[in-house]
Order: structure tokens, then C-alpha cells, then sequence
């Protein structure tokens, strides 16, 4: 078969011939594949948009926070109180070995926190060096705070995106500036761009932090701290560890480990694996939908072709009394159906990547289709058009020189 | 000998086993123009689809230029109908949606012969068939007789050596019919292709010179008829 400009006006002609027959079989084409497309990129952009809001903490991570007992434990009565005390960061490195960080905090909120005219309200976080490895740290200007600023108490702070934006507004390296911060002026040591939506006691870009030390002493603390961030080493579950650590917590601190309420345990394993199953779901229903809705769209041309054929049969049997081979036919048909899907289906990424791009300009997020995605497109519609014309095309080609005649 | 068929036999398989043609033998010159003639149901359109390569038969033999032609695959069975077969059909059998120089360059298009060549014989020849300003319609904008004359000029340009005409004249008024029959007889005179028709009406027969009685099957007698004077209804009218 010669793949020449006369090739191609055929099919058009035949194509053309039938306008209204050909632009509803190639809707069923072209809208599969919009669907298809649509929903992968509304998928990813979604996924996206929720890993932006997870972005900046840590997977493996824990977060223990005391409670209020709720059952007898040791001749104590239930509801009691119990605090958290800095000694248990090094009781719990000693008693569970698969922990890498534990990181006491001490937090208070609304603090305001004054540079020259310019005022901001903060949430103060005092913490060790290791906290960083808890909560990422997208360090615009200068550090973090390290071992010796909370060995020395320094009376130093790292700032976040937007208590520096409000207190410098003119931009600029902050470092090395003193920013009142109640009755104290600490120095300014680094500022801290993560925008991170998940975070513990407030976001980082309202986080000014500390030395534990310092705020232990500032605020009156003494040795107890509110809560403790821990992480596990690579390849630790963490939830496997929580029994361990009510059993350790609960001796030191006299509660019955089995007491839930008295310690809370709040998980982001489980938290980032709940998202993973829900976009793993999302995605086999994306993929079910968007390939399910082009499939039918394919049957729709074969259909559509066999008929076709069918009301061709006396076109066909003077073609094949004239000189054409079987062959000929059978590629006839099966370009003409390639042709269908092709070009319905390339309206189809058009208007996919056009609404895409629309849905970028509303929500911020990256929806758009890769490139390869388009072309990976292109080359299943080429499949599909083949498949699609298979069936029509064998039954085109059995059609006889005689059948022509027999029609009259 | 240009066509020989010996003892030729075609049965239709179904539910009940039709045998239509029951030993046909039949020779047929270069450059004749014949005319076979039947009543409905004798079995002359198989024997043209046999002739056309357009149908197997089951039996005997045939015979094109000495070359047998028998269980021929698609492939080879297409080629000669492409290179050596011209087919005139009663209901025209043009394709609606081309306009009628595409009709006359479709076998050409199967040939492979190229745009501009095709399309400058295509006009040559409805051109030679008074079609000239017909080229870009449509067959259904031509009357019966122009539309057969269009047939008759993609029959002609792959330069066949035989033309078989399947009742030419069955979906045409008396007027065009003697036009397309005397249009015939002028190829057969001025290009020597050998010409056949198969018809059930005798003023068509006689416009050839040669008429082949086909009845139940088998050929029946076969009158020369050189000098046209075989039909009862006269010589200057073709009976409807």
C-alpha cells in the first residue's frame, strides 16, 4: 500500500463523506481521552498540592505529648497529671535504641516580637540542634541553632519567613541583628523559608526558635518540656515502637502503659500512609475511569466501522473488481480508523492540556501532563485505531469482487 | 485462442446445492465481439464472473492467452483483473461520493500509476467519450447513458484486453442503449479489444457479431452474425 497524498484524501473522502457519523464516533474518542488525560494530571496536581502541605516534616517521625491518666496505676488514682521531663530525651536514646532523634520542645504562643518600629506576633519553639532533622529547615540567610547555642544557653533564634517579612520588610541578611522578644533581645542567626503546612505547635514561617535551654529559662520551665519529637532509624516502623515507649514513659512516670489517654502518641507514619493508600486508590480510579471511558469510545469506532463496512460492501466490491488487493482494503480500513482516533483524539490532549492549564491558573499546583504522557497518548490511540479497525477491516477485506454485483 | 473454456462446472454450496453451470466450453477470439445471451437464471452472469476472474468454478478448465486461470490466490487474481479486465456493469457501479474522472482513475490508483498521470488519462479518455465537461460531477448528477460511459472509460484505461459488460444496457431507455452499444462496437473496431456482453435481450445481442445461446447451464447454439440481421424485432432498434 503506497502511503502517498492520495492515501490520505481517501480516507478524508471517506471520512467526510458521513460529517455528523464521524464527529460523534470521534467524540466518544476524543472525550476518552480528555478524561483520561484531565484526570492523570488532576490526580498528580492534587497529589502535589497535598505533599506540598507535607513537605518539610519528616516521614518516620513521632510526636509524644502527655496526658491525663484514666486508670488506677500503682495505688495513684486515674486523672492524674503527669509532665514530661527532660531527662527522658536520654532515657528513651538508652531504652529504645531504633530511635535516631529525640527532641524535647518547649512552646509558648503569641509572643510579639519587636525590631526597631516593626512588630510581628510569634510561636516560640525552644529546641535542641536535632530538630532540624524533625521539621526541614529551608534556610534562607545563616544557620540553625546548633549544640553549643543550647549547652551555652545563647541567647539566639532562628526566624521564620514570615516574622522576617514583617519585621524587615525592606529585605535584606537579617543575621547578626537583635530583635526584642519580651524582656530579652536575641540575636537573629538564621531565617527559616520552609513553608511546610504540617508542623508542630504552628507553622515555621510564624516559628521563632530557640535554644531549649534559653527558653526553659525564660519561661520558668525548670526541667520539663511540653512535648518530644522522635524519629526512627532507616527502615524503623515507628508504630511498632509505641508500646515500648509507654512501657518506658510509663515506669519512669508512673502510669499504666496500657492507659492510652495518658500519653499521647500522635504517628505521622500512619498519617503520610493514609495519604499514600488514598492516592493509590485515587489513582486505580483515575486509570479505571480514564482508560474504561476511551475504550468505549474505541468499541464505539469499531462499531461505527463495522457499519460502515457493512453499507460499503458494493464501494468495496467494485474497488476489489477494479484492481485492489485485499491487502489494500484491510489498510484502508484500518488507516481510516487510525485516522478517527488520531485526530479525535488529538483534540482531545489539546483540550485536555488547555483545561489543565486553566486549572493551574486558579489553584497553585502543577497539573500539566508531562510531554512524554502526551506522546505515550498519542501512541495508545495509534493502538487503540488499529484494534478499533481490526475487526471491520478483515470483514472489508472478505468482501468479493462479486459482492458488488450481487447488491444490484 | 484468446479465451478457451473446457468442460467448466460451478456449483453454489448452501442449503440446497445449486449447479448453474453444468460443462461449459466456449472459445472466444482476440478482437471478437460476442454476446452471450440467456433468459434469467441460465447461468450467463456466473459464466462472466468466471470470465472476470471474479468467481472460482469448480470444474474444467479456463483459459486467458493459454495462461491457466484456476484457484489464482487474491493477489495474482486481482492483478489480472486489474491489467487484463475491463467490467461495464448494468447498475454502473460507480463510486457515489467520487466525482467522474476520479471514477475513471481508481484502477489506474490500484496500478500505482501517478496523480498527474492518471488524472491527464483519465481526462484523455472521457475526453475520447464526449465527458469532457462532465469530469468534476457527480454520478448522480449524469444521466444513465453518461454514467454507463464513464464505466466504460475506467473499463478502458488500464488498457484491458477484454471487456465484459454485464447487461450494459438493462438500466438504460432504447435511445442511450443503441448510443452505448454502437460506442462498443466502435472500441471493438478501432482499439481490437475483445468485447463481452452478457444480455437477456435480443436487439443488444444482435448488435454483435457473434451471439452465444446459453440455457440450463450449457451453451446452446451459437449464430454468426456478422451482417446484425438476427433479431426478430429488425435491425435499426434495440428492443426493450
Amino acid at each position: 500500500m503506497r502511503l502517498d497524498i492520495d492515501t490520505y484524501k481517501e480516507i478524508a473522502d471517506s471520512l467526510l463523506r458521513n460529517k455528523r457519523r464521524s464527529l460523534l464516533t470521534g467524540f466518544g474518542v476524543f472525550w476518552g481521552l480528555f478524561m483520561l488525560l484531565f484526570l492523570i494530571g488532576g490526580g498528580a496536581g492534587l497529589k502535589d498540592l497535598l505533599s506540598k502541605t507535607f513537605s518539610g516534616f519528616a516521614t518516620n517521625s513521632m510526636i509524644v505529648v502527655e496526658g491525663q491518666t484514666t486508670k488506677p496505676y500503682k495505688g495513684l488514682k486515674e486523672g492524674r497529671w503527669w509532665d514530661i521531663d527532660y531527662r527522658d530525651v536520654e532515657r528513651l536514646k538508652m531504652m529504645v535504641p531504633e530511635l535516631d532523634v529525640v527532641c524535647p520542645m518547649i512552646s509558648t504562643w503569641g509572643s510579639s516580637v519587636v525590631y526597631g518600629a516593626q512588630t510581628s506576633s510569634a510561636g516560640i519553639k525552644g529546641v535542641e540542634a536535632s530538630y532540624k532533622e524533625v521539621e526541614t529547615v529551608n534556610l534562607k540567610y545563616g544557620r540553625y541553632i546548633n549544640e553549643v547555642d543550647v549547652a551555652q544557653e545563647r541567647k539566639v533564634c532562628v526566624i521564620g519567613k514570615r516574622i522576617y517579612n514583617e519585621l524587615f520588610p525592606e529585605g535584606g541578611d537579617p543575621c547578626g541583628k537583635y530583635i526584642e522578644v519580651g524582656a530579652v533581645q536575641l540575636r537573629i542567626v538564621g531565617v527559616d523559608f520552609n513553608s511546610g503546612m504540617m508542623s508542630i505547635n504552628g507553622q515555621a514561617s510564624q516559628s521563632l526558635v530557640m535554644p531549649i535551654t534559653l527558653a526553659a529559662k525564660l519561661y520558668h520551665r525548670g526541667s520539663k518540656v511540653d512535648l518530644l519529637c522522635l524519629t526512627g532509624k532507616k527502615g524503623v516502623k515507628m508504630s511498632s515502637l509505641e508500646p515500648r515507649l509507654r512501657s518506658v514513659m510509663g515506669r519512669q512516670h508512673l502510669f499504666d502503659p496500657t492507659d492510652k489517654p495518658a500519653m499521647m502518641v500522635l504517628n505521622t507514619e500512619q498519617i503520610f500512609s493514609i495519604v499514600d493508600n488514598l492516592f493509590r486508590g485515587l489513582n486505580f480510579l483515575i486509570w479505571l475511569v480514564g482508560l474504561g471511558t476511551l475504550l468505549a469510545g474505541a468499541i464505539g469506532v469499531s462499531n461505527i466501522m463495522m457499519v460502515t463496512v457493512k453499507e460499503r460492501t458494493v464501494e468495496i466490491g467494485i474497488r476489489r473488481a477494479i484492481g485492489a488487493l485485499p491487502q489494500e482494503i484491510l489498510m484502508q480500513i484500518i488507516l481510516e480508523s487510525v485516522s478517527l482516533t488520531i485526530i479525535a483524539g488529538s483534540f482531545g490532549i489539546v483540550f485536555a492540556t488547555f483545561m489543565l492549564r486553566a486549572l493551574e491558573l486558579i489553584a497553585k499546583s502543577t497539573f500539566q501532563i508531562g510531554f512524554w504522557t502526551a506522546v505515550a497518548a498519542m501512541l495508545l490511540l495509534a493502538v487503540l485505531g488499529v484494534v478499533a479497525g481490526l475487526a471491520p477491516a478483515l470483514r472489508a477485506m472478505h468482501v468479493k469482487p462479486v459482492d458488488a454485483m450481487r447488491d444490484e | 485462442m484468446q479465451i478457451e473454456l473446457h468442460n467448466v462446472h460451478k456449483t453454489y454450496e448452501g442449503a440446497q446445492p445449486l449447479h448453474v453451470l453444468k460443462g461449459v466450453n466456449l472459445s472466444i477470439e482476440k478482437g471478437e465481439f460476442v454476446s452471450i445471451m440467456g433468459a434469467s437464471g441460465s447461468g450467463k452472469s456466473t459464466l462472466l464472473n468466471i470470465l472476470g476472474i471474479l468467481d472460482n468454478y469448480d470444474e474444467g478448465e479456463y483459459f486467458v492467452d493459454g495462461q491457466l486461470i484456476k484457484n489464482l490466490s487474491e493477489r495474482s487474481a486481482a492483478r489480472y483483473r486489474n491489467k487484463m479486465l475491463g467490467f461495464v456493469f448494468q447498475s454502473f457501479n460507480l463510486i457515489s461520493f467520487k466525482t467522474a474522472v476520479e471514477n475513471v482513475e481508481l484502477p489506474l490508483f490500484y496500478q500505482g500509476v501517478g496523480r498527474k498521470r492518471r488524472h491527464d488519462m483519465a481526462m484523455e479518455y472521457l475526453e475520447r467519450l464526449g465527458l469532457k465537461e462532465w469530469a468534476g460531477h457527480y454520478p448522480n448528477e449524469m444521466s444513465g447513458g453518461q454514467k454507463q460511459r464513464v464505466a466504460i472509460a475506467r473499463a478502458l484505461i488500464t488498457h484491458p484486453q477484454i471487456i465484459l459488460a454485464d447487461e450494459p444496457t438493462g438500466a438504460l431507455d432504447s435511445k442511450t442503449s443503441v448510443e452505448v452499444m454502437e460506442l462498443l462496437g466502435q472500441l471493438n473496431r478501432e482499439e481490437k479489444v475483445t468485447i463481452i456482453v452478457v444480455t437477456h435481450e435480443s436487439g443488444v445481442a444482435n448488435c454483435t457479431n457473434r451471439i452465444i445461446h446459453i440455457k440450463d447451464g450449457v451453451i446452446g447454439n451459437i449464430e454468426e452474425n456478422s451482417r446484425h440481421n438476427a433479431s426478430a424485432f429488425g435491425t435499426t432498434t434495440v428492443m426493450k
